[in-house]
């Protein structure tokens, strides 16, 4: 940097040439010579390349250091659970909110004697486990919980412990004041209120909440409450008819659903036993899923209605086709009988009510297995539905379809869905042939009709009101036509598969009903698991006696509910397109004869 | 004559430097109200949320349906007690009932009440 003076060149000694050369390179620091200001310049540009170097270096140590310093505040904001938005259902009721609770927590570093702290507060708080919290006060962390959500009267009592280093927070609880009641819906939150499951894990999903991802606290006051399309008094008349059900045909586990066929809304959804979301306990419990959307069944004469919509859709057959049932269809070495077996040639309403499972098989048969297929596929059978609700099924398609397969499939058998799937199925061929995926948040007529399309015609979903408000008034859905509500329905009773056969004992019933039948607003789904058959029923044990009856309870119930007070008279025209089309058979009459 | 203007200079000074300081102390508690009030406010939501979600327990279906069925003497509605309002039957001529069976009795000319033609035996309505 500096050029040896002369006399620091004569200089012999190590040391004197070491002090010769600082003395002369202060020297030229410090002297105004034009020709010394290079070194100046470089020595400068050095030290501000130094200082820039360190700056870099901390900044690159910093930005991968995995444990930043925290300083309480930090630590604390990111431990504590945020706030959520209320959710509500369709009519403003409070399904789900937050409360305000203290939580106790540590900074083992100001603790001066842990021991003594872990035995004063395991003695306030029992619940703690002692050997647990002394390990994590023994941690290295600025930060520990000591409990989640104490009373007040245990705050009170840490506090008059005087234990430095141990302090309060408020936190965010999560209740959810109706209990079990529509818990399958709302899901629940962890510990540090995550949603988990139900609409509480969409809502996290939808970034609306989990503030710990953004980094930053949510103010709780700009969270605006979310509306479901629950409804509440709905939703507990469903689940206590159940339950109700459940005790009296003695049956291992229920669901049921009311869904707005024209929006696709589900007013209610309850699958028994639940849970309760305040206190969820073992939800890995396969008992306790969410037997619509999850379990996957197979469902019986229900999907008679897809057989038939789609014999008519393809206009192989209308409503005064003769079908073959005098026989049992033979199929190979398998042989299809009828339930209720006639033993003559059935008309196509008559193939509905008496749930002729020959006269479905033919009709299938008739459409043919890619027709069958398609149409299946085109109505959302073959795959697995999503909703808002994260949990959701695939269902149980066969690999290799054979025509054995569609003559089952027909009839309900040899195709698991999700009775979810089916529910959406059955309210695009009631509501005049628009299918829409089922939504758990509210939704106009509009924007139904924006998300929905076309599946069947007009007059296919107007015959299948027909067929199922004729099945209500003399088939097999009788016991859940409700006086002064128009109702049709549809039963299956599914033998369940008991160690590779179908069992006649074990069975899956299922009801699906629609009002008022000319124009319907809500369909019914109601499914039973293993229902035993009363004496009074004459030890029936088919979906009628069961899923039927509870159905019918229901539409006396919600009906009202819902602001439809029973009708002192039924419509003159209930079907103007089928009586325009000759069809002049008013559906209370067809078949009597 | 510079003296006065001096004197009266500082004078503002002062007086200007103790306005200032009022004012900021003034805002300084005026800030402090608003945090406080801001607490308040916040403690008072708070339990609001709490009560609300308190009665939102406490109405709950089902809690509502064994109470009623515990403590009311009602049975479920029947869907035959809904009628709409053109429903209803005319309302029946209105009918002395109980002057009526007096009159069947033959009770009505002569009370048996001592005075009861002549003054009437309650207060007269006023």
């Amino acid at each position: 940097m500096s050029e040896p003076t002369p006399n620091a060149e004569k200089a012999v000694g190590a040391g004197e040439t070491w002090i010769g050369r600082v003395k002369a390179t202060a020297r030229d620091l410090f002297s105004t010579r034009l020709d010394k200001s290079g070194g100046r310049i470089r020595m400068i540009a050095l030290a501000m390349i130094a200082a820039y170097a360190g700056i870099a270096v901390k900044l690159v140590a910093l930005g991968l250091s995995h444990d930043p310093p925290q300083t309480l505040k930090v630590a604390a904001d990111q431990a504590v659970s945020g706030a959520r938005p209320d959710l509500l259902d369709r009519n403003g009721e409070i399904l789900a909110t937050d409360v305000k609770t203290m939580s106790v927590f540590a900074e083992p570093r100001r603790i001066i004697d842990k021991d003594e702290a872990v035995e004063l507060i395991t003695a306030v708080l029992p619940d703690v486990d002692a050997k647990e919290l002394r390990e994590r006060l023994g941690s290295k962390k600025g930060f520990v919980w000591v409990k989640r959500q104490v009373t007040e009267k245990e705050q009170e009592e840490i506090f008059h412990l005087g234990l430095p280093g141990v302090g309060f927070l408020p936190e965010n609880k999560r209740v959810y004041p109706n209990g079990p009641l529509g818990a399958h819906v709302i899901g629940f939150v962890d510990k540090d209120n995550i949603g988990i499951a139900g609409m509480e894990k969409y809502l996290d999903q939808q970034s609306l909440t989990d503030p710990h991802v953004a980094g930053f606290t949510v103010d709780p006051d700009a969270l605006k409450p979310v509306r479901l399309s629950l409804d509440l008094k709905a939703t507990h008349a469903l689940r206590d008819e159940l339950a109700a059900g459940i005790e009296r045909y003695r049956a291992k586990a229920a669901a049921g659903a009311i869904i707005d066929v024209d929006t696709g809304e589900i007013v209610a959804l309850e699958s028994l036993p639940d849970f309760d979301p305040n206190d969820p306990g073992d939800v890995k419990d396969p008992q306790k899923i969410n037997r619509v959307n999850v379990g996957v069944y197979e469902m019986g004469s229900t999907f008679k209605a897809l057989s038939v919509a789609m014999a008519l859709e393809s206009g192989k057959v209308n409503l005064n086709s003769r079908i073959d049932a005098r026989d049992s269809l033979r199929y190979g070495r398998f042989t299809i009988h009828d339930f209720h077996a006639t033993h003559r040639v059935l008309t196509v309403p008559e193939v509905f009510t008496h749930s002729s499972n020959i006269g479905a098989a033919r009709m299938a048969l008739m459409v043919g297995v890619e027709g069958h297929q398609a149409f299946l596929k085109k109505m959302g059978q073959l795959d697995r539905l999503r909703t808002e609700l994260p949990e959701s099924a695939e269902p149980l398609v066969p690999k290799h379809w054979s025509e054995l397969n569609t003559v089952t499939i027909a009839f309900g058998q040899g195709l698991n869905v999700a009775p979810i799937q089916a529910l959406m199925a059955v309210a695009a061929l009631v509501n005049g042939g628009n299918l829409m995926t089922p939504t758990f948040l509210p939704r106009s007529e509009a924007e139904a009709a924006a998300v929905s399309h076309r599946v069947v015609s007009e007059q296919t979903s107007e015959s299948m009101r027909y067929l199922m408000r004729a099945n209500a008034t003399h088939g097999s859905a009788t016991l859940a036509n409700i006086p002064g509500y128009y109702v049709g329905g549809k039963t299956g009773t599914a033998d369940k598969i008991v160690h590779g056969h179908y069992s006649p004992d074990k069975v899956f019933t299922t009801f699906m009903a629609i009002t008022p039948a000319d124009k319907p607003k809500y369909l019914y789904l109601v499914m039973y698991d293993e229902p035993q058959g009363l004496p009074e029923d004459g030890g029936y044990h088919t979906a009628a006696h069961n899923a039927g009856r509870v159905a019918g309870r229901l539409i006396e119930r919600v009906e009202p509910l819902e602001g439809t007070p029973p009708a002192s008279q039924f419509p003159d025209q209930p079907f103007p397109l089928l009586a325009r089309l000759g069809y002049g058979f008013d559906a209370d009459k067809v078949g009597k004869e | 004559m510079w003296r006065i203007l001096h004197v009266v200079a500082i004078g503002a000074l002062i007086a200007s430097a103790a306005y200032v300081y009022s004012v900021k102390y003034q805002t300084i508690y005026a800030s402090e109200q608003i945090v406080k009030t801001r607490h308040l406010i916040a403690k008072e939501r708070d339990a609001i949320n709490l009560l609300r979600a308190e009665y939102a327990h406490l109405i709950r279906p089902d809690r509502l349906q064994a109470l009623a069925d515990a403590q009311l003497d009602m049975q479920p509605l029947a869907l035959n007690q809904i009628v709409k309002a053109d429903d209803l039957p005319e309302r029946p001529a209105k009918v002395d009932s109980i002057g009526r069976k007096l009159e069947s009795l033959g009770l009505l000319g002569q009370s048996a009440t001592p005075n009861a033609g002549l003054t009437g035996a309650t207060p007269a309505a006023r």
